[in-house]
């Protein structure tokens, strides 16, 4: 009950961005469902509706990224003095948080499932009243134990992570009344090394499944046909790659920020960059891994006729919004953190200009270094598939 | 003794304000001689914070006049408020609030860094002052590195460093031990009298206002010292400003 107050009394801004989770669990709910109306509707083409399965896990994870960072971003969820001193610590707010996001998944879920129930023509009384229902199978009925587990993953698995990510830790949370300054910096992030070796084992294990023989395939669904499961994996590893080397390459644009006798604008971007590294940085790589894939199918697309069909779409929607969604909150996030320094600096007759043009330096830093690996990655992952 | 109004450096006149409803200052005035050092004295809670922010431009008073050198400064914009904050006023507050993701020097320096000041001269001038005030060793470490003291020393530094008009310091040593309040108040009025800095020391110490030249003592956002000097100078004040 507490948690549904807390949501009453809350921001929009902040039940925008569980309603910003509540719609990507509905699509992802609805992409799950017509994978099993696929199921039913070709009971012996199995290994095509696994693959369908298997195709929804993509959007699923970017969806439970989503879910994770705005359950850390909430500020019902933030340590709080009063709240920790009537016995609501960081225990339960762990709590507090994880039934917040069932909520929003629960009602996504139950969101896709009356929308599904309404496209196949079960649910009557509205315009576009079973206007696919071909393809959704309407003839055969569909069996309720296998509809409810797969709306149930959604909320289920974003619950799980929330919970995980914000349980509190054996280290003492920090204390709520302690002056920002007080507290020790996160270590400059490692990850690197690791990063760089999974993209080339990415890039390489996609050129290598290209020259592959191409009878053992798992091809998208809708007509993108002939892509062996070996460019799949070679993807997700270059996507792996890119997210862990994420946080290294943003603390080393915040060190060429800073470099070379900076004045206030550029000392204070590269810093803040350098500190904010592991919290934007993780998202920003998903963004270029997602980037990096959209260009590769945008240049294939491009070389031959490959229209996809609307659940493809559906699913590269999700995937692509929840990312930016998810690199969005974060940068909210950090935002909100450093408003204590913000205000300080405010107080020493900083200019807003001034801490706008070190806002500026930042997403350009980034910009510069990170486009042009993305451009790389994604050239280099569509070399061996455009032959 | 009461600065004849012509010399005040900063003036006030009937200073009303409130925080969303609860009443903060109720008609305070008061001047303040260059480089003169005032004390504002008072238990918590009697609009000593109020009126150091009114006086520093970064709070707009409800009612009343704040004057800067013969200009006023209630009436100018936010912007030009925030240039004549990071121009010619320096501010120490109770906590020392620095940036956590620059070192100590750079901290001290950034005020000069933010008025456009070369990096090499700003850090010279940053390491001249951690050097009075003792914390040199540290100047390239980061803030959660020191102590609280210390802090508060780099924060005394930061104010000095652009060698302002008018310093504010609210409580600057309400968080310090005796020893280090000494230092850091030492410091600072030593500065103060060598470079002709006005200093505007908010306290309810009375061991700290009385190493002021004049003390002006709030009770519930009101003078309790001389109403009647305090009567006078309002009506001297407004017959002038006429």
């Amino acid at each position: 009950m507490l948690a549904l107050r807390l949501t009453r009394g809350s921001h929009p801004l902040v039940l925008l961005r569980r309603l910003l989770v509540a719609a990507a669990s509905a699509g992802v709910g609805f992409l799950l469902l017509s994978s099993l109306t696929h199921a039913l509707a070709h009971p012996g083409d199995s290994a095509a509706s696994l693959q369908r399965l298997l195709w929804c896990a993509l959007p699923l994870a970017a969806t439970v990224h989503l879910a994770v960072v705005v359950a850390r971003t909430d500020p019902a969820t933030r340590p709080r003095t009063g709240l920790s001193a009537v016995g609501l610590g960081p225990g339960r707010l762990a709590v507090l948080a994880a039934v917040s996001t069932a909520v929003a998944g629960t009602l996504g879920s139950a969101l896709a499932l009356l929308f599904f129930l309404h496209l196949r023509g079960d649910l009557t009384g509205l315009p576009f009243d079973g206007a696919a229902a071909e393809p959704l199978a309407s003839g055969r009925p569909l069996p309720t134990g296998a509809a409810l587990i797969l709306l149930a993953l959604v909320p289920f698995s974003t619950t799980l992570a929330a919970a995980l990510a914000l349980r509190p830790r054996g280290a003492p949370a920090p204390a709520e009344a302690e002056a920002p300054e007080a507290t020790a910096p996160p270590r400059p992030p490692g990850g690197l090394p690791w990063g760089c070796a999974l993209t080339t084992a990415g890039l390489a294990v996609g050129t290598y499944a290209a020259h592959a023989d191409r009878g053992v395939s798992l091809p998208l669904p809708g007509q993108f046909d002939g892509h062996p499961a070996g460019s799949l994996l070679g993807w997700a590893l270059t996507a792996v790659g890119l997210a862990l080397a994420g946080p290294a390459l943003t603390h080393f644009c915040g060190r060429l920020l800073q470099a070379r006798r900076p004045g206030a604008a550029r000392l204070l971007a590269g810093r803040i960059l350098m500190e904010e590294s592991r919290r934007i940085g993780r998202p920003l790589g998903v963004v270029c891994a997602v980037a990096s894939a959209v260009i590769t199918v945008w240049t294939l697309h491009d070389t031959g006729p490959h229209p996809f069909g609307p659940l493809t779409g559906l699913g590269a929607t999700l995937v692509i919004a929840c990312t930016a969604a998810t690199l969005i909150t974060s940068a909210v996030e950090a935002r909100q953190s450093r408003s204590a320094a913000t205000e300080n600096l405010r107080r020493l007759g900083a200019s807003a200009g001034a801490l706008r043009l070190a806002a500026l330096l930042r997403v350009l830093a980034l910009l510069l270094v990170l486009t042009p690996v993305t451009w790389a990655v994604a050239t280099l992952a569509a070399v061996p598939l455009a032959r | 003794m009461v600065a004849p109004p012509d010399d005040d450096a900063l003036r006030a006149l009937s200073l009303h304000h409130s925080h969303t409803g609860s009443p903060a200052l109720a008609g305070v005035s008061l001047g303040v001689g260059e480089g003169e050092i005032l004390a504002v004295c008072g238990p918590r809670g009697s609009g000593k914070t109020t009126l150091l922010r009114c006086l520093s431009g970064q709070t707009v008073p409800d009612e009343g006049e704040v004057w800067f050198n013969g200009s006023p400064v209630h009436t100018l914009t936010a912007l030009r408020r925030e240039r004549l904050r990071r121009e010619r006023f320096g501010w120490i507050g109770p906590e020392p609030s620095l940036v956590p993701e620059l070192t100590v020097w750079e901290n001290a320096a950034l005020p000069l860094l933010l008025r456009g000041t070369p990096h090499r001269q700003a850090r010279a001038a940053a390491l001249e002052w951690l050097e009075h005030l003792d914390i040199s060793a540290h100047a390239n470490r980061r803030p959660h590195a020191l102590t609280q003291p210390q802090r508060q020393r780099t924060a005394t530094a930061r104010a000095l460093i652009a060698v302002p008009s008018v310093v504010f310091a609210d409580e600057p040593t309400a968080t310090l031990h005796r020893a280090d309040r000494a230092l850091v108040l030492r410091t600072l009025l030593a500065a103060a009298r060598s470079h002709r800095i006005t200093v505007v020391l908010a306290s309810h110490d009375p061991e700290v206002t009385a190493l002021a030249d004049r003390t002006v003592t709030l009770l519930d956002g009101r003078r309790t010292d001389t109403p009647e000097a305090a009567d006078a100078e309002g009506q001297a004040e407004c017959s002038l400003s006429v």
